[in-house]
């Protein structure tokens, strides 16, 4: 093959891998620059001619983060809430799933199925405010309840609708065999329709676990007590503190953002399944 | 009932009915707590709200009257807030999702050639979907920070700028630098979708196309791209509504500010809410923002119900 042959074939391949590494940038830049931050000393960080990669690495933020700031109480309330909330969530979608599923022609139940996907829809800016003032009334500003009721509200319309479709694909007849053998009906949601729903279980506890874990609005707005503070707003709340340490500010970020991040990408097939079908709130 | 009615033999033999009945008890007590949680925590602070927005509460004085439209009255008269608020919704909400489109759409279909490692680009590209609004703002805080910020060091390193932008703290450039982080954080999920949806255009026919002449250009125009319709449609409308809605970005990065630049009307309710204390304006606004969306929900159904009868 003349060269000339060869470059006319390969040009436009090299084009795209040049439009790739370009959107990898523009895709990646920020998140390479918040732990490029966070790993080098302050001196590196305030000049007007930044390194890029760290000529000298330090751990003083990251210390600074941890032992001095109130990072790991907003990590352990935020982990109180994601649980216990996941939890919840399990526990109501299933069973209204699974009504859901095989009750769908008894009155009531469709309206609630509306109901659900509607429910899914209301924006929180515009429940902000009247819920703050429901929470007040029922005393429970400033407690992880008023959180962990919220979040689950949530998230149980969508993991309801989720179920449904999981606890669809589990036969009837699998049920009515147990049933003609003994088992009492109330355990064959517990004993067999269940198990039969894992993978959609753990589907609907990611989604419950994450919508909570990266909430914010809310979160910033029921909790005022700092020992209280869940993370997300609590990393807002460094930006007022430490204006201009922008090492410690990217450190809590990079500790903040990891786990979810290597969360997400470990589970992506099913993230990726979620977003095709155009389930996952953004 | 219907079932013993129908089935008086069985019935009295007491072999099934029972059971049954008893299921059907239990799917209204399985479907209960989920309903008690919508009911009072979504439904009750709706109805709530349409309350509070003919009433004129403010958490700095007690007390509350019925006033009427006189809040909506008073919104609909203000040239300097509400006015301004309701053309920047529009600007963040067509730039943001305009802009998360097309970014998408490129990558996406970028991403579908055969390229060696797309499996990996494809994993990498989502990344910046997966980062919280809080941190995505802290970041970009810091990327353009006036001083020592990178992004102003390249941009003047580079000669494309005369001297720093500070790009969040300027009347003329703070909505438009909300809208490119939004962009940022929100592209990837466009991709994915996208990227699924493209995947799925049947091969024969862009193998056809390709027989019959039509280069990647015009196979892409004519072949994947009416592919695209229903997937761009959902994903158009749903990010219109939770761009509109959004309060967090703006607020994590300019407050709505400077000088109320970059304040929509979502944040403007929650500035009403908590900032400035006036409860029932907020709600009039709110009231004002569930009519519009449920003048696009009524579109989407109309549009999507009149696609389905067109196909």
């Amino acid at each position: 093959m003349p060269p000339s042959t060869r470059w006319r074939r390969s040009w436009p391949t090299l084009l795209a891998y040049a439009s790739v590494v370009v959107l990898l940038a523009y895709a990646l830049f920020p998140v390479f620059w918040m732990v490029s931050t966070a790993v080098k000393p302050t001196n590196e960080i305030r000049t007007a001619d930044p390194t890029f990669i760290p000529t000298q690495l330090s751990g003083e933020h990251f210390a600074l983060v941890l032992w001095k700031s109130n990072f790991l109480v907003y990590v352990r309330n935020s982990l109180l809430v994601a649980t216990t909330v996941t939890a919840a969530t399990l526990v109501v979608s299933t069973l209204a799933g699974y009504s859901f599923s095989r009750f769908q022609r008894l009155p009531g139940i469709t309206a609630a199925g509306v109901g659900m996907i509607v429910g899914q829809l209301v924006p929180g800016v515009l429940l902000v405010v009247p819920l703050y003032i429901t929470m007040k009334n029922l005393g429970l500003l400033d407690s992880l309840w008023s959180l962990i009721l919220t979040y689950t509200t949530f998230s149980v319309p969508l993991s309801t609708l989720m179920l449904k479709g999981f606890f669809d694909q589990v036969p009837v007849e699998v049920e009515e065999a147990a049933e003609l053998d003994g088992c009492p009906s109330w355990q064959v949601v517990w004993r067999i329709a269940l198990p039969l729903a894992v993978p959609g279980l753990m589907t609907t506890a990611l989604y419950a676990f994450v919508q909570s874990w990266n909430e914010f609005l809310f979160g910033y707005t029921f909790i005022s007590q700092d020992d209280l503070r869940t993370l997300t707003p609590g990393l807002a709340d460094f930006i007022g503190i430490w204006t201009v340490d922008w090492g410690a500010l990217m450190a809590a970020a990079s500790l903040a953002v990891l786990p979810v991040t290597v969360a997400y990408l470990y589970l992506q097939r099913y993230l990726i399944s979620g977003i095709a079908t155009g389930a996952t709130k953004g | 009932m219907a079932i013993d009615a129908a089935q008086p033999a069985r019935a009295r033999r007491g072999v099934h009915v029972p059971k049954v009945r008893g299921r059907y008890g239990y799917a209204y007590l399985f479907m209960l707590p989920a309903v008690l949680l919508l009911l009072g925590l979504t439904v009750w602070p709706l109805v709530r709200t349409f309350v509070l927005s003919v009433q004129n509460v403010n958490l700095v004085r007690p007390g509350s009257e019925f006033v009427g439209l006189d809040n909506f009255r008073s919104q609909l008269t203000d040239r300097t807030l509400f006015w301004p608020a309701v053309w920047h919704s529009l600007v963040w909400t067509a730039g943001s999702v305009g802009g998360e489109y097309l970014l998408g759409l490129g990558s996406a279909a970028l991403l579908n050639l055969p390229l060696r490692g797309r499996g990996l680009f494809r994993m990498l590209v989502l990344i910046p979907w997966t980062v919280p609004i809080v941190i995505a703002a802290m970041t970009w805080r810091w990327i353009l920070q006036p001083e020592y910020g990178i992004g102003n060091v390249l941009l003047v390193r580079l000669g494309i700028l005369a001297e720093p932008v500070y790009w969040l703290g300027d009347l003329s450039t703070a909505l438009g630098t909300t809208i490119f982080v939004n962009v940022w954080r929100s592209f990837p999920f466009y991709t994915i979708a996208l990227l699924a949806a493209m995947q799925a255009v049947p091969k024969e026919l862009l193998e056809a196309a390709s027989i019959d002449g039509a280069n990647a250009w015009q196979r892409f125009w004519k072949i994947t791209l009416p592919h695209l319709k229903g997937v761009s449609f959902a994903l158009i409308v749903l990010h219109v509504v939770w761009t509109f809605n959004n309060v967090e970005f703006i607020w994590l990065l300019t407050e709505g500010g400077p000088l109320h630049a970059s304040e929509t009307l979502a944040t403007l309710v929650y500035r009403m809410g908590f900032r400035t204390f006036q409860i029932s304006q907020a709600a009039s606004l709110s009231v004002m923002m569930i009519a519009l969306l449920l003048i696009v929900g009524a579109g989407y159904r109309l549009l999507s119900r009149r696609r389905v009868q067109g196909e």
